[in-house]
């Protein structure tokens, strides 16, 4: 059981993961942009377009003209994630570098406070009438595995201490394939296979969006109408002869209101 | 000041009743459409639908990066006024998204119950046919979607992939098959054209005392001018304002009975009579050999 948990599982999920999100992002990038439809305002240079791009990482502002509570929560559990997975880096990392060391205590805090936006999400979706309505399971599920996986975390640095030397020498063994069997405790091991499940989850599901906004063509286009773009499967225009004012038929028109002849 | 729409309650099935009369045969024979609902209706969407998703980016990267946070969900004007829960955009946009999971994911193929994938049937497309032609392809909720998912461009998809199955609606498809017949939207011929322009000249003389032409069909002018829609049939002091501009600048200018309306129907079906619609305006430019195309709408 253990050698399940501990080698065989993560070695699948983390297959799943990269393959998932490679194919994602392989069909997303091989579909051709046949036109320009950047949203306005849209920046005219390529540097205006990564300021556009980083604003939307960091701390999305379409979301905070619509609606601002969910614009709080979002960038709040955000960026909390941001530090909690920074933070965690400290398990993959040997020796520790100086700045993930720097960042602890701050990715401690971070890891407190996620539950909170989290809990509001879900509540939102139950509450307001629209998002319930659009709501499906996949969207309770993804918030579920959250909630899970942080309060797991929580209860494990608060009450039921891990031996931090044995979950690094799990992690660092997986890394350097010579896996190791840990004996811990079982809320280690749901925090653990919660987050397997939310590698495996994440490339079939919409947690996809982490990749796609870079690739959105309403963002990541210029406004630069002088410059051709290109459509790679254009075609001619196909006239019928139902098609009764044709182009050849205006010539005619237009030759004989000269008095000309063809 | 800016007084906030009071966000209607959501009541299913509203505006269900309120759909578009569907496309005469004549007119989808001369846009290169079928001219009826074709009998392998579903194949011939699905087949549709593979190709649209191969062939836009922003398509299928709408299909999977949704995640339903519900920013749009009051902002779609057509929502707002009828309190139909599917002209949510993101609800519209999962019409179609809920085939695809079915036809073109993983995940809907194995777990359908989890990501809510449906079957492409009759009532679906019902759906289809009611709420993407209940969509005015604004593209507000882009504006308020964090990753500027626009479904406008869904919308189209839809459109386009309905008129691929025959399946259009009759204003538009009369509309386009008019642009194809007479140059214009309204459907006023060459011959009647060319009189409009005669009585806008009379009557500048009238105003004015001046003699100014309103050319059409003039080879080798400088300036080929498309007006927009409203221009040549409603607001005809635009029009005159037009003739003045062009006469005091000493500017030759032309309009052709070829192309002589900007406004593109096209849009609201697929991308071939989108293109075939705009093609008109440089069909008419080369023929016209013109420098400049001056194009309203």
């Amino acid at each position: 059981m253990g050698a399940l948990t501990f080698i065989f599982l993560p070695y699948l999920c983390t297959a799943v993961f990269l393959l998932g999100i490679g194919m994602k992002v392989f069909f997303w990038i091989r579909t051709p942009v046949p036109l320009r439809i950047v949203t306005t305002p849209a920046p005219r240079t390529r540097m205006g377009v990564t300021w556009r791009l980083i604003g939307d990482l960091l701390w999305f502002p379409n979301l905070f003209k619509a609606d601002k509570l969910l614009w709080a929560s979002g960038v709040l559990s955000h960026i909390c994630l941001w530090f909690v997975l920074l933070r965690q880096l400290r398990y993959f990392l040997y020796p520790v570098p100086t700045w993930v060391e720097g960042i602890q205590t701050l990715g401690l805090y971070a890891g407190y406070i996620i539950p909170l936006p989290v809990a509001f999400l879900l509540a939102r979706r139950l509450v307001i009438n629209q998002v319930l309505y659009i709501s499906i399971l996949g969207d309770y599920f993804a918030l579920f595995l959250l909630l899970t996986i942080t309060v797991s975390g929580i209860l494990l640095q608060l009450f039921f201490r891990t031996y931090v030397i044995d979950v690094k020498a799990l992690i660092l063994g997986l890394i350097y394939f010579q896996p190791k069997i840990l004996n811990v405790h079982w809320l280690f091991t749901l925090h653990f296979i919660s987050v397997m499940i939310l590698l495996v989850y994440f490339p079939f599901s919409k947690l996809l969006h982490a990749g796609g906004f870079l690739l959105s063509p309403m963002h990541n286009q210029r406004a630069s109408f002088r410059e051709r773009l290109v459509n790679p499967w254009d075609f001619p225009v196909a006239y019928n002869d139902q098609n009764i004012f044709s182009p050849e038929k205006y010539r005619q028109a237009l030759m004989e209101q000269k008095g000309e002849k063809e | 000041m800016r007084v906030p729409v009071p966000i209607p309650e959501i009541k299913i099935g509203a505006s269900k009743h309120q759909r578009c009369h569907p496309a005469k045969a004549k007119d989808m024979v001369k846009i290169n459409l079928p001219k009826e609902r074709v009998e392998n209706w579903k194949e011939a969407m699905l087949k549709k639908m593979a190709e649209v998703l191969d062939k836009y980016r922003s398509v299928r990267l709408f299909m999977d990066i949704c995640v339903k946070c519900g920013a749009c969900a009051d902002k779609c004007q057509f929502f707002l006024g009828t309190g139909d829960p599917k002209n949510m955009p993101v609800a519209r946009a999962d019409l179609f998204r809920k085939v695809y999971r079915r036809y073109f994911t993983l995940g809907g193929k194995a777990f359908g119950f989890i990501t809510e994938a449906e079957e492409l049937d009759e009532r679906m497309l019902q759906d289809w046919f009611t709420y993407f032609y209940q969509c005015s392809e604004c593209r507000r909720c882009s504006i308020f979607c964090p990753y500027g998912i626009d479904t406008a461009e869904i919308t189209m998809a839809a459109r386009e992939i309905m008129a691929a199955a025959g399946i259009a609606t009759k204003y538009v498809t009369e509309v386009v098959a008019k642009v194809y017949d007479t140059g214009n939207n309204l459907g006023i011929w060459p011959k009647a054209w060319k009189h409009t322009c005669s009585f806008l000249e009379e009557d500048l003389k009238e105003i004015e005392g001046v003699d100014i032409k309103f050319p059409v069909d003039e080879v080798g002018a400088e300036v080929l001018l498309v007006p927009p829609s409203a221009d040549n049939f409603v607001n005809t002091d635009t029009m005159i304002g037009y003739a003045k501009m062009f006469h005091a600048a000493g500017i030759s200018w032309t309009t052709s009975t070829y192309c002589n309306e900007a406004g593109n129907f096209g849009l609201f079906l697929n991308y071939a009579n989108l293109k075939q619609t705009n093609n008109r305006i440089l069909e008419a430019a080369r023929q016209l050999k013109v420098k400049k195309i001056y194009w309203g709408e």
